[in-house]
């Protein structure tokens, strides 16, 4: 404002002019900055920004989850830059910076930028991690910062300690695990009445991931695994389906992500055309159809709402949010399809804005990251996301229920919501 | 070693750069047939044995003859395509010496570039269309692997055996870096032949399924074999390529252009890996990483069959499919891969002049 004054009175040429002008400037400023101060208090009494660190997989292996993750911090971003920041329990208004990094996939990479963040740039706290191995690789460098560390990746270590599974008091992460997805399999399972089952599953830490999940819950309803083994992502021929014949099995649940899902949902389809298939949530994606065409119709699967956010009933707040958020989506991105991992991304950043919202002003950046750790702990309670409702704790740090999941099949290339009264 | 000490203190350099080969790969031109024939019937007998063991096997889970006579089709499909990717192998280390592992890199161009210019849209027909994509990119891929060579490899000519092969590995790795800056890490589709859809047509005999796909690649193989067969019969090229693969110095004394001779290798074991890849393409879903593994199937099959015979590559490949896709079935499929990793040790332990291979293709035939 005042910036532009000066050169206006620069370009006038007489001296009285200059004067005069510099006069009805100054009287300009003097009535306008009480005004500002009166509507805006907090704009010029908010001495800092407060800093997100924000570390995706952009390139490398995990760039097609990690890309539109990258895409959501920006478009929050400039939700926030035009909002001009968050406003704290005192009213007063910091801006907030989003400082987005790529770990190209690697573990190594993570760590190194997670501690720089902390040390260096001073970040209030991290939303870092699109893969599990990365996020793990941070984790004990968010510890030991004690810095609050939201993880968009799925693995149950992530935020509990697989020997004394305890919470891992300064980490967080609102992805659903394959525990939840095996929960949901098996409901279905027992109501069509499979008890005994194949298990085919690709040979990665997630194929093999969703296996130990089904062993874990399948049993406990009263269903047995009859066959399980592993297939290769890039394999052509599937000898397992031979096997799955022979085993008798009424459905095959398959623990992978397209398009390996797809090619085994294609050969076990065209070689037993009678049994079931069950997905896991990783195979939510519109490229389980893409790529395997017909073959994926009368498949099911549990989803995240995000999938079928127009089919839930309205009112519904998890509906209202996920329409939103798709079309912002959308339009910031020119019309890019949304997937679950942007939705992933949009809670994490979502969980760091309402810590950052409850931290008072003034505060160390030490207390503010003890403080924030303690908002999400305690103020995300029964909300709306955009994989359903979450309440954190200080012993759970997902927050989460199987029951959230909205459990969907393949119908005329579309996924349709299946109602619990149609599992048959 | 020791046949390098036994040429003098100063062996003429194709002598050694060809003694280097054979160390490098476990090549050795047996002279002995009372250790070798042994070994051969040693190892058919294993063979024998291990199928009928796999048979025997399979019943426990209830495999019936249908079950048994489907792992056949399967593993003759995979069969054929690692036979097209040994080929390339066997083309390239005839002529040069050199095991040349930038082949998965060709297998994983041929389909990522037919499907780039399949999905452009010209106004064609789309079976012409597919045609013609598949023709370019098959050219295109030979225009890499000629620049594979002459950039990377004939540079290094001066350099030592092992160096040049390590070349080729990074050839491999640059060749998916590429990949991967192209077109991403995301898979690809490319329609089957027969529908120009992503579904394929399948059909039942007796309760064998067939996949038009897999005819497409057991066409495809044959014809490849075939015209391999005219060129290096009937074409003055295929000749002296033969030349240069059974004595590289006594081809160079008459005049055989042996450099021209690598590079012409080099194309065509491009050409194979991209037409390996793009018949294949419609099985997997393609993606920049998709050479590695089948690339090491193909080095697997041409190892079995010595590396430089193309019987001893057709009958390793064939060999290599079906065993794999029977150990596959009968025992758990996680383990499908550790089988040709051991079936490659066990070969170059027991028969390092390949399984399918006699003395008498070693050196041309």
């Amino acid at each position: 404002m005042s910036r532009r004054m000066c050169g206006s009175a620069e370009a006038a040429e007489p001296r009285l002019r200059r004067r005069r002008s510099r006069f009805l400037a100054r009287l300009l400023l003097a009535a306008v900055i009480p005004v500002l101060l009166a509507a805006f208090p907090s704009s010029s009494t908010a001495s800092h920004i407060y800093k997100i660190g924000f570390i995706a997989s952009i390139t490398g292996p995990g760039a097609s989850l990690g890309e539109p993750e990258r895409d959501v911090a920006r478009l929050l971003q400039d939700q926030l830059t035009s909002a001009r920041g968050v406003v704290g329990p005192d009213r007063v208004r910091h801006a907030v910076e989003i400082l987005i990094f790529d770990d190209q996939s690697r573990a190594d990479t993570a760590a190194s930028l997670a501690r720089r963040l902390i040390n260096e740039e001073k970040v209030v706290l991290l939303v870092a991690g699109t893969l599990s191995g990365p996020s793990l690789a941070m984790v004990p460098i968010a510890t030991e910062g004690r810095t609050p560390m939201i993880s968009m990746a799925s693995a149950r270590a992530i935020i509990e300690d697989p020997q004394t599974k305890r919470a891992r008091p300064w980490i967080f992460k609102p992805v659903p695990e394959n525990l939840h997805s095996a929960q949901k399999q098996a409901e279905y399972l027992k109501a069509i009445g499979a008890t005994s089952v194949c298990h085919l599953y690709e040979n990665t830490a997630y194929g093999q991931d969703t296996f130990a999940s089904a062993g874990a819950i399948f049993p406990a309803a009263g269903i047995t695994i009859v066959y399980g083994d592993a297939f290769d992502r890039t394999a052509t021929e599937f000898p397992q389906v031979a096997r799955v014949r022979a085993s008798g099995c009424r459905a095959v649940v398959i623990g992978s992500i397209p398009p390996a899902a797809s090619v085994i949902n294609v050969a076990v389809r065209e070689r037993a055309a009678q049994v079931r298939i069950v997905h896991g949530h990783g195979a939510c994606s519109p490229d389980l159809i893409k790529t395997a065409g017909a073959a994926a119709e009368r498949t099911v699967m549990p989803c995240g709402k995000i999938l079928v956010a127009d089919q839930l009933p309205a009112g519904d707040p998890v509906k209202t949010l996920n329409l939103k958020f798709i079309s912002d989506f959308r339009r910031f991105t020119g019309g890019r399809e949304i997937s679950t991992f942007a939705g992933h991304a949009f809670d994490s950043l979502q969980w760091a804005l309402i810590a950052l919202r409850n931290l008072p002003d003034g505060l160390s950046l030490e207390r503010q990251r003890d403080a924030a750790r303690e908002a999400l702990e305690t103020k995300v309670k029964r909300w709306a996301g955009t994989h359903g409702f979450y309440t954190l704790s200080p012993e759970d740090h997902l927050g989460w229920k199987a029951e959230e999941f909205a459990f969907v099949t393949v119908q005329g290339g579309k996924f349709l919501i299946l109602p619990r009264d149609q599992w048959k | 070693m020791r046949r390098v000490g036994s040429g003098g203190p100063h062996p003429p350099p194709e002598e050694a750069v060809r003694t280097a080969t054979e160390q490098a790969i476990g090549v050795r031109q047996v002279s002995s047939p009372r250790r070798s024939l042994p070994a051969g019937q040693w190892l058919g007998g294993v063979l024998v044995l291990l199928v009928i063991g796999l048979v025997l096997w399979g019943r426990r889970h209830g495999f019936g003859l249908a079950d048994y006579l489907q792992f056949l089709v399967d593993g003759l499909q995979a069969g054929a395509i690692y036979t097209l990717v040994a080929l390339g192998f066997v083309v390239v280390h005839r002529v040069t010496g050199i095991i040349n592992f930038a082949q998965g890199a060709f297998v994983m161009l041929g389909p990522m570039v037919t499907i780039t210019i399949y999905g452009r849209g010209w106004p064609l027909p789309p079976a012409v269309r597919l045609l013609l994509a598949a023709g370019l990119a098959a050219g295109l891929t030979a225009v890499v692997g000629v620049a594979v060579y002459r950039l990377a490899v004939h540079p290094a000519r001066g350099a030592s055996l092992l160096t040049r092969i390590m070349i080729t590995v990074g050839a491999y790795v640059a060749l998916q870096g590429v990949a991967l800056l192209l077109w991403g890490p995301r898979s690809y589709v490319l329609p089957a032949f027969s529908t120009l859809q992503m579904a394929d047509r399948t059909f039942l005999v007796g309760d064998v399924l067939f996949k038009a796909q897999s005819l497409w690649i057991w066409v495809t193989a044959g014809v490849t074999l075939a015209l391999l067969a005219l060129f290096f019969e009937r074409t003055i090229l295929g000749k002296a390529m033969r030349a240069c693969a059974a004595d590289r110095l006594a081809a160079r004394l008459v005049g055989v252009r042996v450099d021209t001779m690598a590079t012409v290798a080099f194309g065509l074991a491009a050409v194979l890996g991209a037409v390996a890849g793009i018949v294949v393409g419609p099985l997997t879903r393609p993606a920049y990483d998709m050479g590695l593994e089948i690339g090491l199937k193909g080095f697997v099959a041409a190892v079995m069959g010595g590396l430089v015979s193309f019987q001893g590559a057709v009958a390793g490949a064939l060999l290599l499919g079906v065993l794999e896709t029977l150990w596959a079935g009968v025992t758990l499929a996680g383990f499908k891969d550790l089988f040709a990793f051991v079936v490659l040790i066990l070969v170059l332990l027991v028969r390092p002049h390949g399984v399918a291979g006699g003395e008498e293709e070693v050196g041309g035939s």
